[in-house]
């Protein structure tokens, strides 16, 4: 839920950064939620995704059916719920638990601008239950955040915490290059990911290193 | 009649057999009339996962989660599923480069004229060209399989999504 003083995306990111497990994967969205991060917390253990809205929900639910042994934590923004909602139904049924869902509601389409949602004020927790999610909760505290995200990390997800958040409308600058492709091969390679190997060389299969 | 020469008769066994013998470890699905039945087959395989997804393209996105997590992934879609997810192909699948084998039931073709389908056969190709992605028509003539495993292949060299159209023998069960 939106509420009247509403802390950063940054205060938020803090206590996310101080929280993350070992091992811990992290999918951002567009916009700041990618910059952001990358200036306050960059790994190779970080996949930045660029523009396709509606899409890094989805993104990381199969990449954390495909790593069940790591957690896997994804930032995204109300705008991008709304657009894609039915993800939330996907995530509830495929139940990965090793998925926490980070819901950043602003209220506003923020990358693009700052154009109000179509609504607001949605109750986005209780939305995450009815589509099948056992624990969905709303936060508007980063004090509230930390006391939850801790024992969240220890216990089978998946969850959603929705964090109220002021906007953010100017666009953070981020402190490395944001090439798609090289986002994608850092991030493999750090994960150990099986690679493909041409057919040229007897291959033609993915393998593990 | 032997489990060869049954499964060389009937193209959909053939087509999931191929999968299963390139190490595809996961289906990201939206069904049609004509590929429930290969879908409750891909649920009951122990070494594939299936997810049923709400929306195509979120779809395609789970599939590009998939592979990006090291699990061969193959997308199963009817071709009004590849009309609504052009975005998510531009810009996350394209631009980032996915590997993704995509099966599409091929609706609305000359073999295919059901009166609600023809708009988008019609268009289905001009619109793949458009989005600039990969693709082939499967051929009758020729076993499935072969097929199959020559668009995942194409996909993992080229680093790309590649989408094969498939008519009802091919992917009905």
């Amino acid at each position: 839920m939106v509420s009247e003083a509403r802390p950063s995306r940054a205060d938020y990111y803090r206590v996310l950064a101080d929280a993350l497990p070992a091992q811990a994967l992290v999918v951002t969205a567009l916009g700041n939620a990618s910059y952001l991060w990358a200036v306050m917390h960059h790994a190779p253990e970080n996949f930045y995704v660029e523009d396709a809205m509606g899409l890094t929900l989805p993104l990381a639910l199969g990449l954390a059916v495909a790593q069940p042994a790591r957690r896997v934590v994804v930032v995204e923004g109300d705008g991008a719920t709304l657009m894609h909602m039915g993800a939330l139904v996907t995530v509830g049924a495929v139940a990965p638990r090793n998925l926490t869902v980070l819901l950043i509601q602003n209220g506003v389409h923020a990358a693009s601008g700052g154009q109000v949602l179509t609504n607001p004020e949605l109750d986005l927790a209780a939305l995450a239950r009815s589509a099948g999610i056992g624990r969905a909760s709303n936060v508007a505290a980063p004090e509230a955040f930390a006391a939850a995200l801790k024992p969240a990390f220890m216990a089978d997800g998946p969850e959603v915490f929705v964090l109220s958040t002021a906007p953010d409308i100017d666009v953070v600058r981020p402190p490395i290059a944001f090439d798609p492709v090289l986002t994608k091969n850092r991030f493999m390679t750090a994960i150990g990911a099986p690679r493909y190997v041409p057919t040229l060389f007897g291959g033609g299969r993915l393998e593990a290193e | 009649m032997s489990l060869t020469q049954s499964t060389a008769c009937h193209r959909p066994s053939e087509l999931l057999d191929t999968l299963k013998r390139l190490g595809f470890g996961a289906a990201v699905a939206v069904p049609d009339g004509w590929l429930g039945g290969i879908l409750e087959r891909i649920e009951q395989e122990p070494a594939m996962r299936l997810i049923r997804a709400t929306h195509e393209e979120e779809a395609l996105a789970i599939a590009c989660g998939l592979r990006l997590g090291g699990v061969r992934t193959v997308l199963i879609v009817q071709n009004a599923g590849l009309l609504s997810s052009g975005a998510g192909m531009v810009c996350l699948a394209q631009r980032y480069q996915f590997p993704l084998l995509i099966l599409v039931s091929y609706r609305g073709t000359p073999d295919d004229p059901v009166f609600y389908h023809v708009p988008k056969g019609r268009v289905t190709e001009p619109v793949l060209r458009g989005l600039g992605l990969a693709y082939a028509c499967a051929e009758r003539s020729r076993p499935i399989g072969s097929q199959v495993e020559a668009a995942a292949t194409y996909a993992e060299e080229a680093s790309s999504p590649f989408a094969l159209l498939l008519s009802r023998e091919d992917i009905q069960w």
